[in-house]
């Protein structure tokens, strides 16, 4: 597989989100505000693109019998590695995502790009996969916390956007408002890439 | 000859590596970074402190007196006792079932004394916690500041405790009303009077939860701050009316709240 492709596919074509539809939940949690978003953006990232990394170097020796199990500690090591390193150098982002950082664990994207990509492929293409998927997966998350907290807050990164004539919109401030808003995103998504739409 | 990897043997061996490393490698990592994670947790409690102080920018080394409360006696607690404040702090169920030598944190400013005390409760998914200012008045208890902070509250909603809009409506409540029962709360469709502040729509769950963390944390220093409160009507009773010595020492044994 071509490695450029290997990257854009899941930024738009094949988006983990909008396409494969994983990881929906941490979407609707950590996604009234752009700096958690963000944050929880980059550390799937991480977590995706090493786990791909360790999970490919090991496939060869990987007992088939327990793969699941192993993928499961690796993972969960990683998710421990970014939560302890948030704590110590990152307090207060780490406090405003509180259990959302050890819920990458359950991440349906992380373990999906392991089974699927990384115990079939080399580690360099492996890799690049996971960053690619964290990125896509990043960049729907990052959209959706713009239009909530502009929309929910009046405010971007917490600066103030809007001024006193606004009424913040409480709605968008709710989960459900966020699979609306991925919804409108997959609705977009779909009317321009014509081959995803089912016949 | 090749290894079945599917072997009994091969799996068990493959399994006591593996958390061998992992465990090797997370307890290095917890370690080594134990000592920034606790300084980041004891600078935070500090901070917090002097902001409900009101005191935000000034050092919280030097300036307040910590204390512990027992059967409502203030004591001051030496240097060397301080970490075990701060771990008290730190543990916030131990600190919810605390009924004696409780923690308390005393600044004098400009000839004002305030108290500031934790304050720890439930929320709507978990711990709700901070730490609230009281002043005394002549004839009330009236809270200066107050800092909240939460470990899983909706964001946007009750989550939003731990903003300054939030807490700002708290300053200059008084604790207890008329007939001296303890009034403050955060009021579910507007405060409807001088003792209530406004709860969080969206977030009544959580206001639920503030009012319970207010009124039961407070309520533990309640013999503490009383006898402070009648203290200061004695000086003032004394001051208008007395002239020995032996009725001052009565009123400051007769409870308060009578004038009402």
């Amino acid at each position: 597989m071509k490695l450029s492709k290997n990257f854009t596919n899941p930024l738009a074509a094949n988006n983990p989100v909008i396409v494969q539809i994983l990881g929906i939940c941490s979407a609707l949690a950590v996604t009234v505000k752009l700096e958690p978003a963000l944050v929880m953006g980059l550390s799937v990232t991480f977590v995706t693109a090493f786990s791909n990394l360790v999970m490919s170097l090991l496939r060869n020796g990987l007992p088939s019998r327990i793969r699941i199990i192993v993928q499961l500690v690796v993972i969960a090591t990683l998710v421990i590695v970014v939560d302890q390193f948030l704590r110590a150098y990152m307090y207060d982002v780490s406090k405003q995502l509180s259990v959302y950082v050890g819920l990458i664990i359950t991440n349906c994207i992380v373990m999906g790009r392991v089974e699927a990509f990384a115990l079939g492929n080399k580690p360099w293409d492996s890799f690049v996969d996971g960053v690619a998927n964290g990125l896509g997966y990043a960049f729907i998350l990052v959209l959706v916390a713009f239009f909530r907290e502009f929309f929910g807050s009046g405010s971007l990164l917490g600066f103030k956007i809007l001024g006193d004539w606004y009424t913040p919109n409480a709605l968008m401030l709710f989960p459900p408002m966020a699979l609306i808003i991925i919804g409108c995103i997959i609705w977009v998504h779909r009317s321009i890439n014509k081959d995803l739409q089912e016949k | 000859m090749a290894i079945n990897k599917n072997s009994n043997g091969y799996i068990i061996i493959y399994t006591v590596v593996m958390v061998v490393i992992v465990g090797a490698l997370l307890a290095f990592l917890a370690t080594s970074l134990k000592g920034k994670q606790d300084a980041n947790v004891l600078n935070e409690q500090k901070v917090s402190i002097m902001k409900a102080f009101g005191e935000a920018d000034a050092n919280f080394d030097g300036v307040v007196t910590m204390g512990r409360i027992n059967g409502g006696e203030f004591t001051v607690v030496e240097k060397a006792d301080q970490q075990a404040v701060f771990e008290l702090l730190g543990n916030r169920k131990a600190l919810g079932e605390a009924t004696d030598n409780l923690p308390i944190f005393q600044m004098e400013k400009d000839g004002v004394v305030k108290y500031v005390l934790p304050i720890v409760g439930k929320g709507l998914w978990g711990d709700i916690w901070g730490y609230v200012s009281l002043q005394q008045t002549e004839d009330n208890i009236i809270i200066t500041g107050i800092v909240m902070d939460h470990a899983g509250e909706t964001p946007g909603l009750g989550a939003e405790i731990a903003t300054a809009k939030v807490q700002d409506m708290f300053a200059g409540k008084a604790l207890y009303d008329a007939t001296g029962a303890f009034a403050v709360r955060m009021q579910k469709g507007g405060a409807k009077n001088e003792h209530q502040v406004d709860a969080i729509t969206g977030g009544t769950k959580t206001c639920d939860g503030v009012n319970a963390m207010l009124e039961t944390s407070i309520g533990k220093y309640e013999s503490f701050l009383r006898g402070a409160e009648a203290e200061v009507e004695a000086d003032t009773a004394a001051a208008e009316e007395c002239t020995c010595g032996e009725c001052c020492e009565e009123e400051i044994v007769e409870p308060i709240n009578e004038e009402e």
